[in-house]
């Protein structure tokens, strides 16, 4: 349908996006194609063992929020599903769209960034699998043409023993986040392994922060090598003044958000070991 | 463009004929007469418009009245039972948690659903329970004494 279709349509799952866009008249579409009773699309897939884990486009934010099996092994999931605007939004809100929305500051992107999420797409000639990273080509803007849709995202299993943490920066609940961040970290008798984190509303799209990445590994995660990697960090982005915050600000909060993520992921990852 | 569907909406079911774009509350309200469920904001922020879709807290203002086909629909007029409120309404009103009213339908909806999920909750899950509904009367202390009272009345009750 999407390629007869294509542009003059929209995909309708949860429509919490779609809807305020198309009352306000930012959008008008000519079609909507709805997917909610598409069969096969509601799932949480864990048939690889312990070789990560498959969701389906049509699962919400409340399903990963009450996920046991998230829970226990992609715990940054839920924890970003349950900061994100409201209990009756994330009833209806779908992870896939979350992120086809591309806003910059999509709360579930940082956290698939920092995971190495995979995302697979689909048209009418077959499916193809995407790295995260590679998704995003702008604010608002994704590497899907208009006959293509998000089917599902892979999230490629975490070692043993890794930290991970989530927080955002908002006005209110229901607000877009003004920054957000994400961490993933892996200790080993106190030294960082390995370390992700992603921010989000402080460049066109969530970033990687591969300079303050650099910078800690190896080392433990305190003290001036932590500062160290805030000022990297501020200089790895572009925030910019909008309605939500004063890029000055932005980049005040990313400096402290980034310290907070890294600090809660090394305490986690050092509970999880003991 | 109109289609015709069946509202299953507080266990009655209604065949209607509805246009694609009308929302679910508008149909309820302005077709079906339940005007218990109140239009806020239109945008998915305030929270009036809360309804239960299969049990589960949702906003009708973002649903397309064709999208609640085949879904059990309850609204704030399918809480009470004949003249009997519920549990929740009552500790409302004997509470003081009701000014102008208008965040209360949504907001008791939002916390029905919240009480069957979690029965023992402290005063900060609730309040973050409620997040999604905005009110600019009560400050939320009452509504939020109300709710606790009656997860308190479940409890002594089991």
């Amino acid at each position: 349908m999407l390629a007869e279709y294509g542009k003059e349509a929209r995909i309708l799952a949860g429509g919490t996006d779609l809807l305020p866009l198309m009352r306000d008249r930012a959008l008008t579409p000519k079609y909507i194609i709805e997917i909610t009773r598409v069969p096969g699309l509601d799932y949480i897939d864990v048939s690889n063992g312990q070789s990560g884990i498959k969701i389906g486009a049509l699962v919400t934010l409340g399903s990963v929020e009450l996920s046991e099996i998230i829970k226990n092994r992609f715990p940054l999931i839920p924890e970003a599903a349950h900061l994100m605007a409201t209990r009756q939004v994330r009833n209806m809100a779908t992870i896939a769209g979350n992120i086809c929305r591309a806003s910059p500051s999509a709360d579930m992107v940082p956290p698939l960034l920092v995971l190495q999420a995979e995302i697979k797409i689909a048209n009418n000639r077959g499916t193809r699998v995407v790295p995260c990273g590679e998704f995003f080509t702008g604010p608002g803007t994704t590497i899907l043409n208009g006959s293509e849709m998000v089917t599902e995202i892979r999230i490629p299993e975490l070692p043993l023993g890794c930290g991970t943490s989530f927080l955002r920066a908002t006005r209110t609940q229901s607000d877009l986040a003004q920054v957000n961040a994400a961490s993933v970290v892996m200790i080993k008798d106190g030294i960082c392994e390995e370390v992700r984190i992603a921010l989000g509303g402080v460049a066109p799209t969530a970033i990687r922060l591969r300079k303050a990445e650099e910078a800690l590994k190896g080392k433990r995660i305190e003290g001036e090598a932590l500062e160290n990697a805030a000022e990297l960090a501020a200089g790895e982005i572009r925030p910019i003044s909008d309605v939500r915050a004063t890029a000055e600000y932005r980049m005040e909060l990313s400096k402290v958000l980034v310290k907070h993520v890294l600090e809660t992921s090394v305490g986690r990852a050092e509970r999880r070991q003991r | 463009m109109k289609r015709e569907i069946n509202l299953v909406v507080n266990k009655r079911t209604y065949p209607l004929t509805v246009e694609l774009n009308r929302t679910l509350l508008e149909v309820l309200r302005d077709t079906l007469d339940l005007t218990g469920t109140k239009f806020g904001c239109g945008a998915g922020k305030c929270g009036a418009c809360t309804v239960l879709i299969d049990g589960k807290p949702m906003l009708s203002c973002l649903m397309l009245a064709v999208s609640a086909e085949g879904k059990a629909i309850t609204t704030i007029e399918g809480l009470s039972d004949g003249d009997k409120l519920h549990p929740l309404q009552e500790a409302f009103v004997e509470h003081g948690s009701i000014q102008c009213g208008y965040c209360i339908p949504g907001m008791i909806m939002n916390a029905s659903a919240f009480l069957a999920e979690n029965p023992e909750p402290t005063e900060e899950e609730v309040r973050k329970a409620i997040s999604g509904n905005l009110c600019r009367c009560t400050g939320y202390v009452k509504p939020v004494e109300a709710i606790m009272a009656v997860a308190e009345q479940m409890r002594k009750k089991s």
